[in-house]
């Protein structure tokens, strides 16, 4: 990069703010879709917001591309440098700025990391709802550019459900303020389009967020079943009996297995395990936890664990939560999917989803959201075996195809990044494409924030097109416009 | 600039029914008056392909249109100028699926609320939106408006319920995003970012929800209560304890905090009776409503501030603003002046001023001066052309204003859609 760039960088955030040593530059290659790398021209560490807005107004100066990264937790290469570009990180703007517990809210800095919310507010009986389970490392900038949802967002929602506010610097280096501290702000809700934008239309350097207070009673069981299918139906019964439990998890058995291996969260051997919990009102909870409990028992649950305390809970989540990274104690690599589906197609896309292990020969395993549909097949193989990388990267994209055909995403929770972005093509029609490009063009029309991600084909924007004024000779009726 | 008024009435009619098809559109009658301004002719599409096409004609030769379906909240926001098109979405008024088993429903814009949710109680599931009006309030008007009502405050708006749209751009083509799954993050969420635009960005042709199943019990606490602090302090003892009230209304003159629990039957009694306890441990009177009483007491709510010929503005402030600014409005206006209901566990409130345009116009005013941009807003919904043409409806917009309007010229570059009345006047 040059020289004379790097040099005001420098003077914008400090020397020892600046990274661009080979080997300084190898940690932020990828993020955690470790299978994209690309080396950033120079990494940036601002402090403040002041210190983001100097950057991003440099970029746009001198037409530099610019991608922001939070705690690099990221599964679909969103994180992914720029070639050339600057890499800005917002871990140093870590603050948790204001705890309005009256209001039901916090303000934090981008780089204040999920739990950290939480564990700031518990003491005043509230938490913070979206609960990805990389909650104890992924930052809250990270969470509002992937719209983060996470076992409970059945009942709570996702990131988007819980953000009153935001202060962004768009790609011209212009800070804007969109919502505020309270609900309702006049305006177009651009808010909500930022949310889940995955870095590409603008960086975000304050949130402001939404508590919920802790439920009066929390409970939590883990019912075995001898097949997924039954599992479902178990799933299926509790939906039409009325229920909206806090959450709905299941585990096949390879990731039971690969579970119980890593952090021994005593999880019955079985084909299914469901985990269900209800919270709220003590007296809802006590009569629908009862009803749960029968309606698995009658769906042939082999096998009830109750939660009885805090600790026990945590010990199933913990099962569910390390899923993703036990797989490593059942294969050497794996590749984590994220689809969603209605929620009544699972068994047709689950048996699809057996045909392709069979005929790939590859094991796949799968934890799934079921209360909303997310489902996350982990694709096992073994990069020393000469092309079962690509082949599993095949089976993983054959898995979304399912997922489309069902009526169903190609991303619930992780993004589309640099990942999915052929298969954008094939859930969206050119036209809705195009549709959303306008946002982008309104937001950076120069196309320098976080390019490459989300779309299949880069739109160039253009100058705004102004009104459209008819031809002197057609308004005289002696021409038209086809 | 829109120029359709060099039209005829006849060459508009004719232009009209070649793109949306015969029989499907009129000369706009004196019922068709959109806050005094009378349109030229009212567009009746059958369908999404139909309204598409109709806004490539308007674009074509730049006829503003404004979007109708119910009309219950035609006169919210800044009167427009003039309008050529009245575009109804009347005909499009199916439920498309109602997916019970994933709690999701995807209904055609121009479909009643009250029509679609007795749909869907078939199979004991409701989108759980109660805004004014749901017999003929429109999931289209619903949608572009972001209007909600008192359960707001369990189940959130329109924005935080809405899953996918589908929807014809000012240029005709259609468009979708999101989809029919409850969990998506694919692409930007343009179905959030039509949901309380006014019609300015798009014309909404359907939309997909996340559902909720039926309450199997009601009950209500009523809580009369001595003044607006009482009020605020009350509400903020409910918002820190572990209830959980779909509602959290009040209500003045007189004060009274409205808490509604539906759950299975003994969770909505016994935490009505934990209601009524917090109430008397602050030394407010409380009772417990259900059945007819209740549903009367609700409708009563509902359209309270509606009812009174006066301005409505509709407020958003923090919960712990909530004493001020109720103590400084029956200061300010006199109490028989104005009348409120709102979300007081969400600092929403809707107020009722009545008076004439000018002293409706100061108290807007200095409303909106006691309350800082980013601590919450003043919009007027309903008022009388004298008091918009005193007061701008939408006021301070903040910084984003510039952003707006780029997003606005991207969508529609003609500026046919609603031309000045979307929020913040773009």
């Amino acid at each position: 990069m040059n020289a004379t760039f790097l040099g005001e960088l420098d003077q914008i955030v400090g020397r020892e703010g600046v990274l661009r040593d080979p080997t300084d530059l190898l940690t932020y290659e990828s993020d955690a879709l470790a299978r994209l790398r690309r080396r950033p021209g120079v990494v940036v560490l601002p402090k403040t917001a002041a210190d983001v807005q100097a950057v991003v107004r440099h970029c746009h100066q001198n037409a530099v591309p610019f991608v922001a990264r939070g705690h690099g937790t990221g599964l679909s290469g969103g994180a992914l440098p720029a070639p050339d570009g600057v890499l800005i990180v917002l871990t140093r703007l870590n603050r948790i700025l204001d705890v309005d517990i009256p209001n039901q809210r916090v303000t934090v800095e981008p780089g204040v990391v999920n739990l950290d919310v939480t564990q700031r507010v518990a003491p005043f009986g509230y938490y913070y709802a979206p609960d990805p389970s990389s909650q104890l490392v992924c930052s809250i900038g990270g969470n509002v550019a992937e719209n983060s949802g996470g076992a409970h967002c059945l009942k709570y929602g996702f990131t988007v459900h819980h953000v009153l506010g935001l202060e962004a610097v768009l790609p011209n280096g212009e800070m804007v303020h969109l919502g505020g501290a309270t609900l309702d702000t006049p305006g177009l809700d651009l808010l909500s389009v930022l949310v889940g934008s995955e870095g590409t239309l603008a960086v975000v350097t304050k949130v402001t967020l939404r508590l919920v207070r802790i439920p009066e009673a929390v409970r939590t069981l883990l019912a075995a079943f001898p097949s997924t299918e039954d599992a479902g139906n178990a799933v299926s019964e509790i939906i039409a009996a009325g229920i909206v439990p806090a959450a709905v998890e299941m585990m096949d058995r390879l990731t039971i297995t690969a579970a119980e291996a890593a952090v021994h969260p005593g999880f019955p051997s079985a084909e299914a395990v469901l985990i269900v919990e209800l919270d709220g009102a003590k007296a809802e909870v006590a009569e629908l936890f009862g009803l749960v409990e029968r309606i698995c028992r009658s769906a042939r649950a082999t096998e009830i664990q109750i939660a009885r305390d805090g600790e026990e809970r945590a010990r199933i989540w913990k099962g569910r939560k390390a899923a993703f990274a036990a797989m490593g104690r059942v294969s050497p690599n794996y590749y984590v999917q994220d689809g969603v589906i209605p929620r009544t197609k699972l068994p047709e896309v689950l048996r699809r989803i057996r045909a392709l292990e069979v005929e790939s020969g590859l094991r796949i395993g799968n934890v799934f959201h079921a209360g909303d549909g997310n489902l996350h097949p982990l694709v096992c193989y073994d990069e020393r075996i000469e092309g079962q990388g690509a082949l599993a990267e095949r089976v993983a994209s054959e898995i979304l195809t399912y997922c489309i055909e069902a009526g169903g995403s190609i991303t619930g929770e992780h993004g589309v990044g640099a990942d999915k972005v052929q298969a954008m093509a094939h859930l969206f029609t050119a036209d809705d494409l195009e549709t959303m490009q306008l946002v982008r063009c309104a937001f950076d029309p120069t196309n320098i924030c976080n390019p490459g991600k989300i779309f299949p084909t880069p739109r160039l924007c253009g100058e705004v097109p102004g009104p459209y004024r008819r031809h002197p000779i057609e308004r005289a009726g002696l021409a038209e416009r086809f | 600039m829109v120029d359709g008024a060099a039209r005829s009435l006849t060459d508009l009619m004719a232009g009209a029914e070649t793109v949306a098809g015969r029989g499907t559109a009129r000369a706009a009658a004196a019922g068709d008056a959109i806050d005094g301004v009378l349109p030229r002719i009212v567009v009746e599409p059958p369908s999404a392909e139909a309204i598409a096409d109709t806004l490539a004609w308007a674009s074509r030769d730049s006829l503003s249109v404004v979007i109708r379906g119910g009309g219950t909240k035609l006169d919210w926001g800044t009167p427009p100028r003039a309008v050529d098109v009245v575009l109804s979405t009347t005909r499009m008024r199916a439920v498309l699926a109602h997916r019970h088993g994933d709690l999701t429903a995807t209904v055609e814009a121009g479909a009643p609320l009250a029509a679609v949710n007795r749909e869907l109680a078939r199979h004991h599931q409701w989108l759980p939106l109660d805004p004014p009006s749901t017999d003929r309030a429109t999931i289209g008007g619903i949608i572009a408006t972001n209007d909600s009502g008192p359960r707001r405050h369990r189940y959130g708006a329109p924005r935080d319920l809405i899953l996918g749209v589908g929807m014809a751009r000012a240029d005709g083509h259609l468009a979708k995003a999101g989809g029919i799954v409850v969990k998506n993050v694919a692409g930007y969420d343009l179905a959030r970012l039509l949901t309380g635009s006014f019609g300015s960005l798009a014309v909404i042709v359907s939309a997909t929800f996340k559902l909720f199943p039926l309450a199997r019990t009601s009950r209500t606490v009523a809580i009369d209560i001595a003044g607006a602090r009482e009020l605020q302090s009350l509400a903020s003892a409910f918002l820190a304890s572990q209830l959980t009230p779909t509602a959290l209304e009040l209500e003045l003159p007189p004060p009274r905090l409205l808490v509604r629990f539906e759950s299975v039957e003994a969770a909505a009694d016994e935490q009505a009776r934990e209601a009524v306890s917090l109430a008397a441990a602050q030394g407010a009177k409380a009772r417990v409503l259900q059945d007819g009483d209740e549903t009367a007491m609700w409708d009563a709510h509902d359209r309270r501030p509606w009812e009174g010929r006066g301005a409505i503005v509709k407020v958003s402030v923090l919960v712990s603003d909530l004493g001020d600014t109720l103590t400084w409005l029956a200061e300010a206006a006199g109490i028989d002046d104005c009348e409120v209901t709102g979300r007081a566990g969400l600092g929403v409130l809707l107020i009722r001023v009545d008076g004439d345009a000018e002293a409706q116009a100061r108290l807007l005013t200095a409303l909106r001066q006691r309350i800082p941009v980013g601590r919450g807003s003043a919009v007027l919904l309903r008022g009388s052309r004298e008091l918009k043409a005193r007061v701008d409806a939408w006021g301070p917009i903040g910084d984003g204003l510039d952003l707006m309007r780029a997003v606005k010229q991207r969508f529609d570059p003609s500026g046919i859609l609603n031309p000045g009345r979307g929020p913040g006047g773009i």
